[in-house]
Parts: C-alpha cells; structure tokens; sequence
C-alpha cells in the first residue's frame, strides 16, 4: 500500500512502546480512546433498538441488514460500512496486541483507520444525496425503501465517523480535547432530528429531557463546580421558571406572552429569587449551606402545592401552556406538532449559554470564583467581595435554571410541584458528578449518559424486557418496572463516582485533585467568628 | 483614571497608580447603603442573641392561640401529639448528632435508616408464620418477649447497616472535603428509598401491628391517652437515658467523646477510630430503629419514602439544639415536634413541613449553633 | 506622615485578651517591624489591621479615615494588602492567575462585559496579566506561570504571595513571617527584594521571627509580649531594651545579660 502520508498527517502522535510519550497521551489515554470509540460505535449500532424497541416497519436496526441480500448499491454500501466498523473496533485489540509483545504498532494500522474514515464519510455524503436530494431510494434493495435512510443508519453512520475520526485525529483529540468535542459533538447535535424523523418520541426526549437537563446542570455547574457551593435546592429555580411560563402563558390568567420573552423573563425571575435565597447562605459552611438550599428547595414546590395566593394552580399545577407558532413567509411553524423546532431551540440556548458560561469561566468572575472555592479568606484579603461574587454565582445559576424551566413549561405543557422535587435537584447534581464537577465538556457527557439512561432506556426497559421475555419464554421479565430503579441508579452514579472517580467521566484537572485531596474548608465568618 | 492608561512602567514591582490616596476609589458605599447595612447587621445580631427567647415566646403564643381557639382539650390533646412526634424525632436525631459530632458529616442517608428500619421491623413480625405477631397479640408476657425480640433484632439489624453504610461509603472519604462524603450520604439515601420503593412499592404498607399495644391509659380532663402514646414516650426517653449514661460511662463512649473532639490525638491515645465510628454508626442507626418500630407502632403505616422528610425535620431537631450535642437533639427533637404540631394547628396542616423547613433555614442563618451551642465536652 | 495609625488595639477571644491596648504609627515609606515571642499577638493584630478580626475595641486609621469594621476586601482595596504566615495561595490556579486574582477588585470589565466577552473584557483581561507576567518576571517566577501554585518549591510560593499582594495596588504591604523556611540565600533575595519595595514607594509592615533580618532592614520595630506592646524604636534601642530580652528568653536571662 503506498504511503499516503495521510496517517502521519492526522495522526501527530506516533504511537512507539520505546518512545517518551507528551504528557497525558499515556496508556490511559490509549484505553479512553480504544474503549470510547467502540463504545461509541456500539451505541450507534444499539441506539436504535431503544429509540424504537419493538415497533416493526418504521424501525430499523442492524439484524435487518444482516437479514436481506445485499442486492441494492445501497445495501450494499451499508455492508461495508458494517466491515469497516468491524476493522475500528478491532484495532485497539490489534494495537494491544502490538503493545504486549513491545513492537510498535506499524504506521499502516492508522493509515487504515484514517482511510476508513474517510470512506465513511464520503458514502454517508452520498447515502444523504442518493435519498434526500436525488430521492432514488430503490437503490437500497429489498429493505424497505423509505426505512434505509431512518435514524438506525444515520446513527450508525455519524457513530462511525466519529469513532474513525476520534481515532485518526487522536494527537489534535489529545491537545485540544474540548474543540475536539465540540466539533465531533455539533454535527450529530444538529442533524439529530433529522436522523431520527420518524421517532419524534425520540426528538421530545432530546428536546424536554436531554436539552432541558443539559441546561440545568450547566447553570447548578456554576453553583457547585466553579464556585464550589453545593446547591441541593436547585430544582426550585427551575420551579420558579417553570411556574412562571405557565402563568403568563396559559389560560389560567388569561395572559399569553410569548415563549422568547418568556425565557428572558422567567431567568430574570429565578435569579432574583437565586440571589435572595441565596443572601442568607452566604457565611454558612459547605454543608451547612447545602442543608440550607435544600430547606429552600422543599418550601418553594410547597408553596406551589398549596396554591399560594391562588396563583399556582395547587397539586394540580397549571395546564395548557401555549406553545409558540411561528408564521414565517413560507411555512408556519408550530411548535406543538413539530417537536423538531423545540429541539432546535433549546439546543441553540444551549449552545449559547455554553458560550457564555465559558467566557464567564475564563474572566475576572470565574478566576475570583475559584479563589473563593479554594481559599475564602485569602480570596477577601486579595480583594475579592466573597458577598457579591457568591451572589453572583447564586444568582446566574438560578438564571440558566429559570430558563430552562420556560422551556420545559411550554414544552410538556403542564407544570406541577412533582416536577420539582428533591430528586430533581439530585438528578441535576448527579449529571454534574457524572460528568465531571467544574467541567462544562463533562457536564454535557453526564447529561447525556443520565437523561439516556433514566429517562429513555428505563421507559422503554419495560417493553423490551416484556418482548425479550416473550422471546425466550420468560414471562416474569416482562413484570419488572424499570423506571423504579431511577432513584438506585442516582444514588449509584452518586456513590460510585464520589468514591471511584471523583473528579466524573470527565474530570476538571484541578477539581480532580481538589475532591481527592482537599484541606479542610473554612469560611470568613467562620474565621472572623460571626458564624 | 482611564481604563487604557498604561500598568506601571515595566521593571517596576509597585505600581505606581496604587500609592494615591483613594477612599474614593470603590471601596466606599453610598450612605444609605450603609445605613440599611447597618441596621440589617444589627437586626442580625439581636436576633442571633435573642434567638432561644424568640422561638420560646413564638411556641407560646401559638399554643396560647390554640388555647384560646380550641380550648383546654384541643390543647391537650395536641400537646400529646407533640410529644409523641417529638419522641420519634429526637431518636432519629440522636443520629445525625452523634455522626456529626464525630465525623462531621451530615448523615443524609439517616432519615432512609429510619424508614428502612421500620421495614425491618415488619419483616421481622410477619416472617416465621408471623410467629412475633402472633405472640405480642396473645398475652401480656407474650406481647413483652415480642417486643423484646423486635427491638434486639430491628436495632440490630439496623445497625449493621448502619456500620455497613460507614465503611463502604463515608470511610474511604474520611479525610476529603466536607462536600465530597455529603454527595455520597445523598447517593446512599437515594440507594435506599431506591430499594424500598423497588421492594416494598410505591404505596402506603400497612404494619398489621394496630393490635399489639391497644387500649387508653389515661384520661386527663378530657385528653384521653392511649398506650401507644405513653408507650413511644417512654421508650424514647428510656433509650436516651441510656445512651446518656453510656456515652459517659463506658470506654466506648469516652473513646467517642474523645473521637469527636480530635481524630489524630485520639488515634495517637491508642483509641480504635474506625471501631469507635462504627460503634457510632450502629448505636445511630440502632435509635433510628427504635424510632421506626414505635412509628410504625403508632401510626401503623410506612412508605419507601417516609425517611426523607422525617429525616430533614429530625435533623433541623439536631441542629435546634446544637449539633453534635446529644442532649441538644433529645430536647430539640421534642420543641421541633411542638412547633410540627402547633405551627400545623396554626397555619394549616399542608404547612407543617414548610414551617419545619424554615426554621432549619432560620437556625442555620442565624444561629448554626443551635441552642445550646457546641458544648465540645458533651459532644460525642 | 502617618499612614497607619493604630489606637488602643484591644483583641478578646472569651477570656484570652489576644491583643490588649496597643498602639503605633507606620509612617508613610517605613519599614516597620513587629517581634516578639509566640502567642504574643502579632498575627492577631494583623488580621484585626486587614479586618479579618473584627475588634473588640479600640481604632485602625489609614491614611486619616477609620477603617475599623470594614469587611476585608474593602480595606485590601483602600491599599492595604497582606500575606499569611501559613502561605494561603490559591493551590490549584496557576501562579498566573494567583495574581491576576490580585487585580480582580481594579479591573474594569463588568459582569456583563465578562459575560459576552466584550472587547473591553479582553482589553481589560489582555492589560492585567501583562502586568501579572511583568511580576512574575520581576519576582523570577516567570518559568512558573504555568503551573498550579501547589507546585512550586516553598520558597517560591512565599514570593508569588508577595506577587499576588503587589497585584491589588496596595500602599502598605503587610507580610506574615515572610523569611520563615527560607534558606539564606533566600532571605538575603527578600531583604532586597523589600528594600526595594520601600524604595519604589511601598509601606511595608512585618512579622518576622529572623532577627537577623529583622534588624538588618528595620525602620523601628515594635515588640509585642503577651498581647501588650513593651517598647518600640529603632533596632539599635530595641535590642538593647532589658524587657524585650526578657520577654524572649525570660526572667534570668535578662538579668544575666544585663549583669554581663
């Protein structure tokens, strides 16, 4: 095979036993990137029979394509890829293998990886046009023809482009790991409802569930991970902007604002309520802080369950929330039927505030937070304002909580005090644990690992485990409610991560150290004997 | 000062713009800033100071109040129900103190210890053909062996898991910071309600226990008081006793007392700290077990997620009355049940739990060390 | 001209009187020392200067206003910046951002401006750690930058405290036995280093146990024992004051040296 020069090119990081390698590309980078992207590929292969677990004609998953001919170009095409895929994730064990006789893995293997790569890419370009833009699906055989381009294959195929490129690119994956994310993570981000057209379940749970959490731990993330104070009552912002939607956007007081004003209105709402609740936390300890916002946390859906001043509906909540539609010239949108322009939103919102927050991160505020996580009183001695700067942090956590409960109002439609429990607050702080505290790129990880886990694989447990009973004739199987094993899965995220892993999937470098091998904290009253 | 004026000339470690006089520059507020500081801080300080008169006279007046609405007997009988409900929560504060006092956690999962408990003790009644039940329902003598065997086999039982909970979860975080084993107390109380609700469902679980201690006791004026009353009463305040004279008595206890105030010193006394927290764990966890079983005994149903709430409003108890003060928690357990009850009677049932809720933000706010302050000699 | 002047400093914590009616001035460009023996109060005095000891009783004026009761950072910012005995850098930033933390209170940028990233936010962030580089670069910790402030060797994270004070502008510095655990060569490097200091127009009030050092570079000193101020003046007197042997190496000592 003649030397393209490609592997070189893409891979900066040659990979010789004998050689030093640069700091932290050592062997457990080698394992993160063998085990993540097979990982990754076997989600792209698995994904669909959870997004659509039983239902057959609009599903497709890949025994579909192990069970038709290859006659079409198409299917074809798909069996490649599917060796392709084959070669990806059998090229760590190679390179182990490599590895555990001390040779140094020959050039070719990468060069191999890349080209694949690349080919994945291109037929997927094609895969697009052929079905999407020349509409000649009769190329893809005897699967149904409309099936070839829904969501399995699509996944699949991102999944593979991802874990082909994650590995090509690996020496720019290990300097630059958070662009890397982001340009790895965007594109499937975006085309997601595109992928999964024919499941708009699955858009509502990416839009209400994944995006709506993603920002909740963005905004408790600036709470507890930059500025190191531990909010356990963090749902009750979310309430409040919740609650606020719904006021001024249903029939129950007969005002209809619109959903963009609403966002603003309902982060403004939280964070005034952040900053207020937050005032007298702030020469309180750690823990003593966190029991504190916890108390907070409960009082707030009470006041809602006993319809305070008439205004919040009781335990019923308020119901039929608008939901925005949008004329434009050519089309009118509605957002109730077409969840996809949800999606759309909240994951622009995301992005934006992801924006923001690390522009936050990296400025005066977030360096005067970490001052204030690491040593309150020398932070006071060198200038810092500990009351503002904490009330800052209250105050813009609650404001990405408030906003992300104006879209979680409009979204469901219905607000109620249940949505705003304590497991709630939990659920938010064991995204944020998961992922890695302090770490934005881990708190999107997190994000999706959990909202995956809980809130779509343990709804559709039921069915599949129910079918998969059926199958090997196991009835008992299809009795077991999986939902009931969320709060044991928080609390194992929680307890496994706290103490294997403290620093989450993806940890913060100085928040990793922090958590394992932290001083003891003290506050400035404390110091100067007020508290 | 424009903000593009040059830093100090290179070469220079002072800058030279700092050494101007500037009383002006952001350091000073404007008047009626400082005005409303000032009266906020000592609005603060004289609440901080007179807090224990505060919260003594608001008691009163809301059971004056209740007097004067429901007379003599709504009085009574709600005074009962207070100390009934204060029983049970000074045992599950007893817990969180005594943890706290030694490790300085916050025991989230012990409320979930509680409720678990309760659990065992139904377990324990029901199983073997229901060969307890059966006993404490057939005489006097029999009731009293039941009841023996209950609470030796639920206290027990609870403090294994206890002592199991402490060396799988908290021991390994000992020495991170304070956050790090409070997430893991959270992960483990949420493991629990977890197990309760996947094993015992969701719903309300009846005890089957409403024949065991039967009957009224006594009547005063027109408050008649039933056995289980006088019975979760007196088991509450026999144990705490104990517990009194255990932790000053014995080995184990003064190890403890000295565990609490320093860690390194008493591990350099030749003070097992491991065992001497396990033994904390377990005699915790053991009077959170007691406390389930005179719940259950008393009010004849459980839920999964019962230890939650109770658990916050039993630790606002601790805290009342100092944390880390074991005395503290016995006597706030029994003011928090009067404020539940009386607040409730006052405000509205549905306001109960908020009203608990509010005064632990108060406590916490304005006096996080309680009302007794930390008497370090007494902590354990 | 007077830029510090206490008055009838009093310090009580339950029944220990810490620091018990003391009273000095630090003139404006002065190097002053404080001495005396363990436990005498001389950190409790700084933290009640700095504000981080509210006091029971008695006055701080800087510069003519009373600064008694102001909260810490305010006073830092009027001018008075400090290190701790006990280094307290902030261990997981880097040196850089140590001192940038130190320029937090006069930077410009509003929240919004950090928020959106404004051009001001960046002018701004772009003006302080040049500044921030050219300490570093001034103090040698230049190679430093880069790393977490944990990591650098004892002696070094002394001076980045001593950086990162410079970082807030301050008129008078007040350094918390700044020579403890370094080695001679050091401590020569820190006297010039605060020689300097003086010399480029900064106050600088001490504790320092190092006599040696003490003496050597000392406007006046001032002695504290037990909470109580036993004399004050130029180092020649002060070490020649029976009380101040006394209250070092105690009754007899004195009164040996004394006869000697």
């Amino acid at each position: 095979m003649p030397s393209l020069g490609l592997g070189r090119l893409l891979t900066r990081e040659r990979v010789d036993p004998t050689a030093r390698r640069p700091r932290g590309a050592g062997t457990s980078t080698f394992w993160i990137f063998s085990i993540g992207s097979a990982t990754l590929l076997f989600m792209g292969w698995l994904l669909p029979w959870f997004v659509r677990p039983t239902s057959s004609g609009i599903g497709y998953s890949p025994m579909d394509v192990v069970s038709s001919a290859p006659t079409g170009i198409g299917t074809f095409l798909v069996y490649l890829l599917g060796i392709g895929m084959l070669v990806m994730v059998l090229s760590p064990f190679a390179e182990l293998f490599y590895r555990a006789r001390k040779r140094a893995v020959p050039e070719r293997l990468d060069q191999v990886r890349v080209l694949i790569a690349v080919f994945g890419l291109v037929s997927t370009v094609v895969v697009f046009l052929l079905t999407r833009v020349i509409q000649e699906e009769q190329l893809f055989g005897p699967i149904d023809a409309f099936t070839i381009t829904d969501s399995a294959v699509w996944l699949t195929m991102v999944g593979y482009i991802l874990a082909a490129t994650a590995y090509g690119l690996r020496g720019w994956v290990i300097r630059r790991p958070t662009t890397a994310f982001a340009a790895l993570a965007l594109p499937v981000g975006i085309l997601l409802p595109l992928m999964f057209h024919q499941a708009p379940v699955f858009i509502l749970w990416a839009a209400g569930s994944l995006g709506i959490y993603t920002l909740l731990a963005l905004g408790l993330n600036v709470v507890v991970g930059f500025a190191g104070l531990l909010d356990l009552g963090y749902a009750a912002f979310f309430a409040i902007g919740a609650y606020t939607c719904g006021s001024l956007a249903s029939p129950k007081h007969s005002i209809h604002l619109p959903l963009w004003v609403l966002i603003f209105l309902g982060a403004a709402v939280a964070s005034m309520f952040g900053a207020v609740l937050g005032a007298p936390t702030l020469r309180l300890r750690g823990d003593y802080l966190a029991i504190v916002t916890l108390g907070f946390g409960e009082i707030i859906p009470d006041l809602a369950t006993n319809n305070i001043g008439k205004l919040t509906g009781g335990p019923d909540g308020i119901s039929s929330i608008d939901q925005p539609i949008v004329h434009l010239p050519f089309a009118t949108i509605n957002f109730g039927i077409n969840k996809e322009w949800y999606y759309w939103s909240v994951l622009l919102v995301v992005i934006v505030v992801i924006v923001l927050l690390r522009n936050l991160e990296h400025s005066r505020v977030g360096r005067a937070w970490v001052a204030l996580r690491e040593d309150e009183v020398a932070a006071a001695a060198t200038g810092i304002n500990t009351t503002s700067t904490k009330l800052l942090a209250f105050a813009i956590g609650a404001s990405v909580s408030g906003l992300a409960g104006a879209f979680y109002g409009s979204i469901v439609t219905i607000v109620s005090p249940d949505d705003f429990s304590f497991s709630v607050s939990v659920s938010i702080l064991s995204i944020i644990v998961l992922g890695g505290i302090g770490n934005i790129t881990g708190v999107i990880v997190g994000s999706f690992v959990l909202t995956f886990v809980i809130f779509w694989m343990l709804q559709y447990l039921n069915e599949w485990s129910a079918t998969l009973g059926q199958t090997i004739n196991v009835p008992s199987l299809g009795n077991i409610d999986y939902s009931q094993y969320t709060y044991m899965i928080y609390g194992v995220a929680l307890i496994l991560m706290m103490l294997l892993r403290p620093g989450g999937l993806i940890p913060s470098r100085a928040r990793q150290i922090e958590l394992t091998s932290g001083g003891e904290e003290e506050s400035l009253a404390a110091v100067q004997g007020i508290a | 000062m424009s903000d593009e004026s040059p830093a100090a000339a290179d070469g220079m470690l002072v800058d030279q713009r700092g050494l101007t006089s500037r009383s002006h520059r952001g350091a000073a507020s404007s008047p009626a800033v400082v005005a409303t500081s000032t009266v906020l801080r000592q609005l603060y300080s004289l609440v901080q100071r007179y807090f224990p008169q505060i919260l003594v006279a608001g008691i009163a007046l809301s059971i004056l109040f209740v007097y004067t609405t429901g007379g003599l007997t709504l009085m009574g009988e709600q005074i009962k129900n207070a100390l009934v409900l204060g029983a049970i929560y000074a045992l599950v504060a007893i817990g969180y103190t005594m943890v706290y006092g030694i490790i300085e956690l916050i025991n989230f999962a012990h409320g979930d210890v509680f409720a678990l408990s309760s659990f065992y003790a139904l377990i324990i009644a029901t199983s073997f053909g229901g060969f307890v039940n059966s006993l404490a329902t057939g005489s006097g003598i029999g009731l009293l062996v039941a009841l023996v065997i209950l609470f030796v086999t639920t206290m027990a039982a609870a403090g294994f898991t206890g002592m199991a909970i402490e060396r799988v979860a908290y021991r390994r975080l000992r020495d991170a910071p304070r956050l790090a084993p409070l997430i893991t107390a959270i992960g483990v109380s949420f493991l629990l309600e977890g197990f309760m609700l996947v094993k015992f469902g969701a719903d309300n679980v009846p005890t089957k226990n409403d024949l065991w201690i039967t009957g009224t006791a006594l009547t005063l004026g027109k408050v008649s008081i039933a056995w289980t009353d006088l019975f979760v009463f007196a088991t509450a305040v026999a144990l705490m006793f104990t517990l009194g004279a255990f932790v000053r008595i014995t080995t184990l206890g003064k190890a403890m007392r000295a565990t609490a105030q320093d860690r390194n010193a008493s591990l350099l006394c030749g003070i097992n700290v491991n065992r001497t927290i396990s033994a904390t764990f377990f005699i915790g966890s053991a009077l959170a077990a007691a406390g389930g079983i005179v719940y259950s005994l008393n009010y004849h149903s459980i839920q999964w997620s019962l230890g939650y709430r109770l658990g916050i409003i039993a630790f606002t108890a601790a805290v009342l009355g100092g944390i880390g003060n074991i005395v503290g928690a016995g006597i706030g357990g029994f003011v928090i049940g009067i404020i539940y009850v009386f607040g409730g009677q006052l405000a509205g049932g549905e306001w109960s739990d908020s009203l608990i809720f509010a005064i632990l933000v108060i406590i916490l706010t304005f006096r996080p060390t309680g009302l007794f302050g930390v008497d370090v000699t007494t902590r354990a | 001209m007077a830029l510090i002047e206490v008055e009838s400093m009093v310090k009580r914590f339950g029944g220990l009187m810490a620091v018990n009616d003391v009273s000095f001035v630090i003139d404006t460009r002065e190097i002053v020392s404080m001495i005396g023996p363990n436990g005498a109060g001389k950190t409790t005095a700084f933290n009640c200067v700095t504000g981080l000891y509210p006091m029971t009783s008695g006055a701080v004026r800087f510069d003519g206003h009373i600064i008694t009761g102001q909260p810490p950072h305010r006073i830092t910012r009027l001018g008075i910046a400090r290190t701790f005995q006990n280094i307290r850098l902030f261990s997981f930033m880097t040196a850089l951002d140590n001192v940038m933390v130190g320029a937090h209170w006069w930077m410009s940028a509003r929240v919004w401006d950090s928020v959106v990233k404004s051009p001001r936010a960046r002018a701004d962030e772009k003006r302080v750690e040049a500044r921030a580089r050219d300490l570093l670069e001034q103090l040698g910790l230049t190679r430093y930058a880069g790393s977490y402030a944990r990591e650098l060797p004892y002696g070094l994270q002394r001076r980045l405290e001593i950086a990162r004070a410079l970082a807030t502008q301050p008129r008078v510095l007040l350094l918390d036995e700044p020579a403890a655990g370094l080695n001679p060569q050091e401590k020569k490097e820190l006297m010039a280093l605060i020689s300097r200091l003086r010399d480029e127009g900064l106050t600088i009030f001490l504790i320092e146990h190092d006599m040696r050092v003490v003496m050597e570079i000392s406007d006046r000193i001032v002695v504290l024992d037990h909470g109580v101020k036993i004399t004050e003046g130029k180092p020649a007197e002060v070490r020649s004051n029976p009380q101040v042997i006394e209250a070092y190496l105690g009754q007899g000592a004195a009164e040996r040296m004394v006869d000697a």
